[in-house]
């Protein structure tokens, strides 16, 4: 989304936060003299025991802990003792509570909108996530500090790809290294208006998501990466295509090799050094997942995003090398020719 | 001097016509795909349907274009192997003094220009110029239609070779017609606006005896009062 778009509801939060919010400190005492007690519950009608104990520690230490007082999300609740809910179970309890963090987070909220999760809630999958499925409901702090927390929280639920990406190149530098410049789920997912891997054009859109890092010179040079990849990547077949693709808009299959096809998703691994000799023993097949019958010699056309020199690819420098030359001599020559001849009518003349 | 011969019969007329179109059509879907990046090219590629339906065009125009190429030279031979076509369009050493002549001409070395037999050095040089680019890309052409059939034979590094030189000889073309041919079939002053010679296969005897006057010598001598050729 661009910024634009963003900033009234930037400026709708800001001016009316103070307004909407008052602190109410002292009503977190008047709550917790019966939910600080932890054997609370209420018995649900789906037969789930559903715990009423809020930890005081957890919520002061929260980001909203001294900012907001229980009834600022608890709404409903206007009277001592509470009327009672109608929810069946405790999920539903807490998709209840979805609207809940919108009265201050609307920026976010709205985005949410967007995403798969809500997609999911909407058509009544009751395990999609909400707000507090992420950030957590008493107890919320920076959902970012650690920045592999990140990567955790989305665990909870893609277990599969998680456990794939921490043994990435770039898992493995957030979690083992506490690398901060390594995309975290979100980086390439967003946070809030979370789209599908499978939404109309999200594919095309991804090499971009690679040269958000890989095309700063600053970064790359940090690790001694080349920002040539993107470059000679665009130049060669695949990512004209992908570019053009992108352009004219049309839709159905699109086939065309990007970033993420022959270096992974979730799993990207080093192109040099230890461990980078699979991903070079596997090249033909990586070139045979969409050119059957690909042999050795055909994975060799892929120049492995080397600009050709006499020593990496002598027959293709050539070839650059020669037209090069001979264009504009050759055309040069017979504009000379032409200039030569019209000078002579004139002179005739 | 009033009338004219038939310079180009009905084959050639429409051999050339032929080329010219899928030379265009080859032109308006391949250099977009040279210079993607450039906005031209894109607003090109989106205006004719998108680059996969670019690419297919381009394709089948090079199959056209391949086969033009076939039928052309097969008949050439086929022709002068029968003995009914000369060799008038084979450079020979009268080309190379030719064209110092006629250079010397235009520096104003000689007084007269050089006179040529039926072809001259400057269509010499186009023709077995096409015939040259055209061998370059149809192979390589064929090369970037079947990467993978190349592969089982050549080096892989044959294909990215494959694509510069197509692109590149596919420039050269274009910008030898846009620049050359253009010039010398019409904004050349002794033909302009247009030498129909090409699509009505007539040339007036006014004109071949200036452009090409030792054929035009050659003509008068074997011509006898019936002679079709010259009415």
């Amino acid at each position: 989304m661009p910024c634009s778009a963003l900033f009234p509801l930037v400026v709708a939060l800001i001016v009316q936060t103070p307004a909407a919010v008052q602190p109410k400190n002292e009503d977190i005492e008047t709550c917790l003299a019966c939910h600080a007690d932890k054997s609370m519950s209420v018995m649900l009608p789906s037969g789930e025991s559903r715990g009423l104990f809020v930890d005081k520690g957890g919520f002061t230490r929260s980001v909203h802990g001294g900012k907001l007082g229980c009834t600022d999300c608890h709404t409903d609740v206007t009277e001592i003792p509470h009327a009672s809910k109608p929810f069946k179970s405790k999920r539903e309890f807490t998709i209840a509570y979805y609207e809940a963090c919108k009265r201050c987070h609307f920026a976010n909220y709205s985005k949410t909108l967007d995403s798969v999760h809500y997609a999911a809630i909407a058509r009544g999958d009751r395990t999609a996530p909400t707000c507090v499925d992420c950030h957590g409901a008493h107890d919320i702090t920076p959902p970012n500090q650690p920045r592999s927390r990140i990567s955790q929280t989305c665990a909870t639920c893609h277990r599969g790809v998680s456990t794939v990406y921490a043994r990435s190149v770039h898992g493995r530098a957030l979690i083992e290294e506490k690398n901060i410049d390594v995309p975290a789920c979100t980086d390439c997912h967003h946070s809030h208006d979370i789209a599908g891997p499978h939404a109309p054009g999200w594919r095309l859109k991804s090499p971009e998501l690679c040269a958000s890092c890989h095309a700063s010179q600053s970064m790359m040079k940090k690790y001694g990466l080349s920002t040539a990849v993107m470059q000679t990547y665009l130049a060669d077949f695949h990512g004209m295509t992908a570019s053009l693709q992108k352009q004219d808009g049309t839709t159905g299959p699109r086939v065309t090799a990007l970033c993420i096809d022959c270096h992974g998703v979730h799993d990207i691994a080093k192109t040099k050094g230890p461990g980078s000799a699979q991903m070079q023993k596997n090249l033909v097949a990586t070139c045979q997942k969409c050119h059957p019958g690909a042999t050795k010699s055909f994975s060799a056309a892929w120049m492995s995003h080397y600009e050709p020199t006499l020593q990496k690819a002598p027959l293709v420098y050539g070839v650059k090398l020669m037209y090069y030359v001979l264009i504009p001599f050759m055309i040069g020559g017979l504009v000379l020719q032409i200039l030569l001849h019209l000078w002579r009518v004139v002179v005739n003349r | 001097m009033k009338g004219y011969i038939v310079r180009f019969s009905r084959r050639q007329r429409i051999e050339h016509f032929s080329v010219m179109t899928v030379f265009i059509i080859l032109s308006l879907t391949g250099l977009p795909q040279k210079f993607f990046e450039a906005s031209w090219a894109q607003a090109l590629i989106v205006g004719l349907g998108g680059i996969d339906r670019v690419r297919w065009i381009h394709r089948a125009a090079g199959v056209a274009f391949a086969l033009l190429t076939g039928i052309h030279l097969t008949t050439a031979v086929g022709l002068v192997l029968l003995g009914r076509s000369s060799l008038s369009i084979v450079p020979t050493r009268q080309d190379f003094t030719d064209a110092i002549d006629q250079i010397r001409y235009y520096l104003g070395g000689s007084e007269e220009p050089a006179r040529f037999d039926k072809f001259d050095y400057k269509q010499k040089f186009e023709y077995w110029g096409l015939v040259l680019g055209a061998v370059i890309v149809i192979s390589t052409g064929l090369v970037l239609l079947f990467p993978i059939l190349t592969a089982q034979f050549l080096p892989g590094e044959v294909i990215p070779a494959a694509k510069l030189a197509h692109g590149n000889e596919g420039l050269m073309a274009f910008l030898v017609v846009i620049v050359w041919h253009i010039y010398n079939a019409h904004l050349n002053p002794d033909v302009f606006p247009f030498d129909t010679t090409i699509f009505t296969g007539k040339i007036s005897l006014d004109r071949l005896h200036h452009e090409h006057g030792r054929e035009y010598e050659r003509l008068k001598d074997e011509q006898s009062p019936s002679d079709p050729a010259s009415i």
